[in-house]
């Protein structure tokens, strides 16, 4: 029987993957796919996981379905009770926030992040803002990034990089700074980002504590990666093909959400985007 | 951000011509952003002003940030946090165990690293933050000024209880048995200032149980605000909080009671809640 997905719903699989089991995990504001993949690995991978909603601060909710807005109560029906915005932030200021997921609208070489502004010296674009992205990413135990965009067409024959070699801005810590500066030299409590899941693969971070391909997805190559990466990410020795979630998985992800609000994240083109599992594909 | 913000409130502060201000918050998103859109914001130390994947970014506010008009001093959530509890419990600082090695170190000079005197290792500390005015939307008052939050109040209790005066709009005001019935007051009458009682004072964000988020009306507010800051004064702003005198008039021009009753539908089913969001968008 062939099992197909769409590129949201492998993503969703991919992140859900990244989930260790009795972690306490939180995910923000404004991305839909983390907090999908939340329940998917509460409810296949991870059943001993402390799940905290973004926004609304419920624990192991059970949402009848996605809003496109996260602090909707819809997201916290069925907590089995709530935390406050103190306390979730002092879990991870003590080192007891098992993982967070964190993204920007630029991700650099040694994963720090940035959803502050683009432009150093003068301000190109302003962007939203960090949250308290900068706060979790000290101290959260483990990091995973993600980001849908990746792919970075060019626009009038420039492109606008993601995934770049130095953020204009850093929001959130990665390994180190452009000043060289590691968070063991800062003395964090957190272990820094662990993986990079994107729209083009998955990554790792090697010893140095810089962006390693990992895995690559049925549709993606190593030269797309490359194409769309604003400096050379390492190759780990052997770069699988990650496997398509399974029916289980689908049927959560399409149960939890047929709004499709996950779709958002995705750039329009791959949003209709449907992938078939390759042969001797690996988990990874 | 989509919920409980004190839209009411905002519209009044506008339509009064007050300006200048310096707005700090964790994450929003409508409130500040109209509030950039009528030239009233002249600093933002907010953590987050966003649509979220919804809308996406705030069009007035980035407009604002872009032009110079708006001083950019952002903050981050629990650095907030931490500056409200200095203030709340009258210390000079209060040390915080991240920020450093971020550009946020670098954008605030009032942050310091000190040695802490017993492990000897570096730490930041952060100022106290004691806002002038906070301003609150809860579902409950009683008439004494006792406040009711329903669901996830975020760090509106902090800012409330760090802030030298505070106005509240509320849903509903009830007397002080009835509000003890609803499951009791989390914020006490002394450190309300003010309180008014403005029935849909959230809109177009939501105040549950007695209506969700107006994403209809979000997305008409949003068509304006991309069109630039000429458009969105004379497509939004004139219509929706000039030109309401009060804000029973601007209940009249959301659309009145089928547009409250629209709003609460979502009591009824997940499919009627669900249906509140399928949009064009």
């Amino acid at each position: 029987m062939g099992k197909n997905c769409t590129l949201g719903e492998l993503l969703i699989d991919q992140l859900a993957r990244t989930v260790e089991d009795d972690t306490l995990v939180f995910h923000g504001f404004g991305s839909p796919l983390v907090q999908i993949a939340l329940h998917v690995a509460k409810r296949v991978y991870t059943p001993n996981l402390v799940l905290v909603a973004g926004a609304t601060y419920g624990v192991n909710p059970d949402p009848p379905f996605i809003s496109p807005t996260t602090n909707d109560w819809v997201h916290d029906r069925n907590s089995e009770c709530h935390l406050s915005i103190g306390e979730l932030f002092d879990l991870s200021a003590s080192g007891r926030l098992g993982r967070m997921f964190l993204s920007g609208l630029q991700i650099d070489r040694w994963g720090n992040t940035n959803v502050t502004q683009l432009g150093r010296k003068t301000l190109k674009l302003k962007l939203p803002g960090g949250g308290g992205a900068c706060n979790l990413s000290c101290n959260a135990k483990n990091i995973t990034l993600w980001t849908a965009a990746h792919r970075s067409e060019p626009v009038k024959g420039k492109r606008r990089y993601r995934i770049v070699s130095q953020c204009d801005y850093v929001t959130g810590f990665g390994h180190k700074n452009a000043d060289g500066i590691t968070r063991r030299q800062l003395g964090y409590r957190g272990n820094g980002p662990q993986c990079l899941v994107t729209d083009l693969g998955v990554f790792d971070f090697d010893q140095d504590g810089h962006l390693q391909l990992n895995a690559l997805y049925p549709h993606t190559t190593v030269d797309d990666v490359l194409e769309n990466t604003e400096f050379e990410p390492r190759m780990k020795k052997e770069v699988k093909t990650v496997s398509l979630p399974s029916l289980e998985v689908l049927s959560i992800i399409r149960k939890l959400d047929p709004l499709r609000i996950h779709e958002k994240e995705l750039l329009p083109g791959d949003r209709s985007l449907t992938l078939e599992e390759p042969n001797n594909a690996a988990i990874c | 951000m989509s919920s409980r913000e004190p839209m009411a409130l905002i519209r009044s502060i506008i339509r009064n011509r007050v300006n200048g201000l310096t707005v700090v918050g964790s994450a929003h998103g409508i409130d500040i952003d109209l509030l950039c859109g009528a030239n009233a914001v002249s600093a933002s130390q907010e953590s987050y002003v966003g649509f979220e994947q919804d809308f996406g970014m705030a069009q007035n506010y980035r407009r604002g940030c872009e032009s110079g008009e708006i001083e950019i001093q952002d903050n981050c959530c629990y650095t907030l946090v931490q500056q409200l509890r200095a203030s709340i419990q009258g210390l000079p600082f209060m040390p915080i165990q991240s920020v450093r090695g971020t550009d946020f170190e670098k954008n605030h000079p009032s942050y310091k690293t000190i040695q802490s005197p017993y492990s000897g290792e570096d730490i930041l500390v952060v100022p106290p933050l004691t806002p002038d005015v906070a301003i609150i939307h809860a579902q409950y008052a009683d008439l004494h000024g006792n406040l009711r939050i329903e669901g996830p109040p975020v760090v509106d209790l902090l800012f409330a209880q760090a802030s030298r005066t505070v106005l509240a709009t509320v849903e509903k005001i009830v007397t002080n048995e009835e509000l003890k019935r609803l499951g009791g007051a989390n914020l006490p009458y002394f450190y309300v200032s003010y309180i008014a009682e403005a029935p849909m004072g959230a809109h177009p964000t939501a105040c549950y149980p007695f209506y969700a988020y107006d994403r209809e009306h979000t997305e008409l507010y949003m068509s304006a605000a991309k069109e630039g800051s000429t458009a969105f004064k004379k497509k939004y702003l004139k219509d929706f909080v000039y030109e309401c005198e009060s804000h029973e008039e601007y209940l009249h021009r959301i659309g009145g009671e089928d547009t409250r009753v629209r709003l609460s539908s979502w009591k009824e089913s997940a499919d009627a809640w669900m249906e509140l969001y399928k949009g064009s968008t």
